[in-house]
This record gives C-alpha cells, sequence and structure tokens, in this order.
C-alpha cells in the first residue's frame, strides 16, 4: 500500500502537472524514482489512487468551466433531439461528442494493455521526450504559419492575444475537432500529455493559443471524469481511506485549478516551448539515470 | 451536410447492435472484449452510451445539418 505521505507528494504532482502540457501520468511514474522515492508503479493501490486524483482535477476543470458545462449539456441536449444545430453552444456540444469518442472507447478497449507500461519509467522517459518532440513540432508550424500571414510579434517569442489569423474554438469544423479529439489517444501512453498533444493539434488546426489550451481542457473534462468515475467501484481495500483519499483529490483539484488559471493567461502571449524543453530534459534526465 | 435518410438508417441498425452488446454485456457473463468471464457493467454502459450516440447521429442524418 502506498503511504499518505506519498499519496498526498503524488496529489500535489499530479494536480500541477494534469493540466500543463508536460503528462501527469509521465510525472508521476518517472519523478519519484528520480526523487529516490521508492514505491513500486506496479502496486495494486497505484491504479486507484491515480483514480481518485484524476476525479479532483476533473472537478476543477469542471468549477472552472462550469458556466460553458451547463451551456454545453443544454447545447447537446436541444441539438441531439431537433438534429440540426443551430447556436454555438449546440456546435460546441458535438465538436465535444466528435472529439471524445475515438479516446473514450479506444482507452476503454486498450487502456489495459497500455497499463503494463505504467511501471516501466525508462518508457515514460522517452515518451516525455516524444512529448516534447510534439510541440516543439507544433509551434514550428505555427511560427512558419505565422511568418507566412506576416504575422509580426517582437523578437519571434510572444505571438498576438487575439490575433484575427486564427480561430476561436467556435470556428473549428467538426471534422477538425473530430482530429483534435482523437490525438488524445495518443496520451494513453504514459509520457505524452493529454493537453499537450490536443494543444498542439488545435494549433495545427488554426486555433489561438489560448483557444487550445480551453478547447483541451473541455475535452479532458469528460475523458478524465470518466476514467475516474469507472474506476471508483474497484477502489474498494486496495484503494486509500476515505479520508485520505478526498483530501488526496482536494489537494489534486487545487494544484489543478491554478495551474489550468496559470496556463491560460500565459498562453496569451507565450507559447509551449518552454513546456517542450522542460519535457526533454525530464526524459533525458530519466533515460540517463534510471535503471 | 445534406439529409441522408440511408445513412440514417444505417446508424440506426448500429444503434440497435450497440443496444444488443449493452443488454448481452448487463445480462451474460462473457470474456467478450473483456479480461475475464464475468457480468461487465462497464461494457454495458459504454454500449449503451454508443447506442444513444448513433441514435443522435441518425437524427441528423435524418434532417440535415447546416454546418460541416
Amino acid at each position: 500500500m502506498l503511504g499518505a505521505g506519498l499519496i498526498l507528494f503524488l496529489a500535489a504532482l499530479q494536480g500541477a502537472t494534469e493540466l500543463f502540457p508536460v503528462s501527469s501520468l509521465g510525472h508521476a511514474v518517472v519523478v519519484p524514482p528520480l526523487l529516490h522515492i521508492n514505491f513500486n508503479e506496479s502496486d495494486p493501490s497505484f491504479v486507484p489512487v491515480l483514480t481518485v486524483l484524476h476525479l479532483g482535477t476533473a472537478g476543477a476543470l469542471l468549477i472552472l468551466y462550469w458556466r460553458e458545462w451547463v451551456a454545453i449539456v443544454r447545447g447537446f441536449v436541444r441539438a441531439a433531439l431537433r438534429g440540426r444545430i443551430t447556436d454555438p453552444d449546440e456546435r460546441l456540444a458535438m465538436m465535444l461528442v466528435v472529439g471524445t469518442i475515438p479516446t473514450a472507447v479506444v482507452g476503454f478497449f486498450f487502456l489495459t494493455p497500455l497499463t503494463s507500461l505504467f511501471g516501466h519509467p525508462r518508457a515514460s522517459a522517452a515518451f516525455l521526450i516524444v512529448n516534447a518532440g510534439i510541440l516543439l513540432a507544433a509551434e514550428g508550424f505555427r511560427r512558419r504559419d505565422e511568418r507566412a500571414h506576416a504575422v509580426r510579434t517582437p523578437g519571434d517569442v510572444r505571438h498576438a492575444s487575439g490575433d484575427p489569423s486564427y480561430a476561436g474554438v467556435e470556428g473549428l469544423s467538426l471534422r477538425a475537432a473530430l482530429v483534435v479529439g482523437a490525438c488524445q489517444i495518443a496520451a494513453l501512453f504514459p509520457g505524452i500529455s493529454r493537453s499537450g498533444v490536443t494543444m498542439a493539434a488545435g494549433l495545427m488546426a488554426g486555433l489561438r493559443h489560448q483557444e487550445a489550451a480551453r478547447f483541451a481542457f473541455l475535452l479532458a473534462t469528460p475523458i478524465i471524469l470518466a476514467a475516474g468515475l469507472v474506476e471508483v467501484p474497484q477502489l474498494g481495500p486496495r484503494g486509500p481511506g476515505a479520508g485520505l483519499a478526498v483530501g488526496a483529490a482536494a489537494l489534486a483539484g487545487v494544484a489543478a485549478y491554478l495551474s489550468a488559471r496559470f496556463l491560460l493567461r500565459y498562453l496569451r502571449f507565450g507559447r509551449l516551448d518552454p513546456f517542450a524543453y522542460y519535457c526533454a530534459a525530464l526524459g533525458a534526465a530519466g533515460l540517463i539515470l534510471l535503471r | 451536410m445534406r439529409a441522408n435518410p440511408p445513412l440514417a438508417v444505417a446508424l440506426v441498425v448500429l444503434a440497435v447492435v450497440f443496444a444488443g452488446f449493452s443488454v448481452f454485456y448487463f445480462t451474460t457473463k462473457t470474456s467478450l472484449l473483456a479480461g475475464d468471464a464475468a457480468i461487465h457493467y462497464k461494457h454495458a454502459i459504454v454500449f449503451a452510451v454508443l447506442a444513444v450516440l448513433a441514435l443522435v447521429a441518425a437524427n441528423f442524418a435524418r434532417r440535415g445539418t447546416a454546418s460541416d
């Protein structure tokens, strides 16, 4: 069984990294052995603990976007009954549905084989480097596109907030939403960030940085929530006690809420490159130092 | 997308298939697409959700939609 201190450490780590494009699961697997915090990732209580932490993160996302989620749910029901999309809320709801289905289905039927990778920190470290490559490729693509659009920003470090050359989420086609959402499948590999790949895909689909993050967070919410809920019945005696579980979920939720707010503010002008360099460095450290 | 009645019919058939799988998983001990022979409620719920979504898609295909 994992100790209370370790569970709270994982809660803070998971909450802080889940919404950053750096892979929370990759961190949960790679960071503890790097810090010589010894526990077995194959421990039967590890996945139940992560499940509890995911519920905390999903709660944070629901709180962050609760007004939007009310509108989205209403929009979905209206559009589903009418068989026609007539307003932006209905359109966003349908984009989230088509973007979620591929990952939900693949994750549900193939997650178990992939969980065997959870116990291999070096594999996660390698995937962290892949994640860095994805983020850098997306930003490279965007920079080239910005040059093509003659979007000039100081030193080519900051992009323009509200740039009319790029779209908000509502400007995305359903087909593009499907592709962006399907990219979440890559995040079933520990070390590949769910928010990272969806933000990268969003940028390549023509979304502004902040909107790519918003769409990534909205797409992540049902997946994270469902992943947590379906595992709850299996918590049983292998999971943490009720008090510890609630405390860990709350800690993860607060950390996730703060990191999401920070990221949305940062991406008004910032890019994903620093997260890519960080992932590359952590992945390299993992490959070199872990056996 | 313009109205596409044949697609709507196909999606309704798919919804019925999904609903059948849902009932199957709710009522039968099986290892089909699952680890061990047991009643798999999660599989049943997933197929029920897929059945509902197929019906929603059929409704869109039946009436057509202006977007995409």
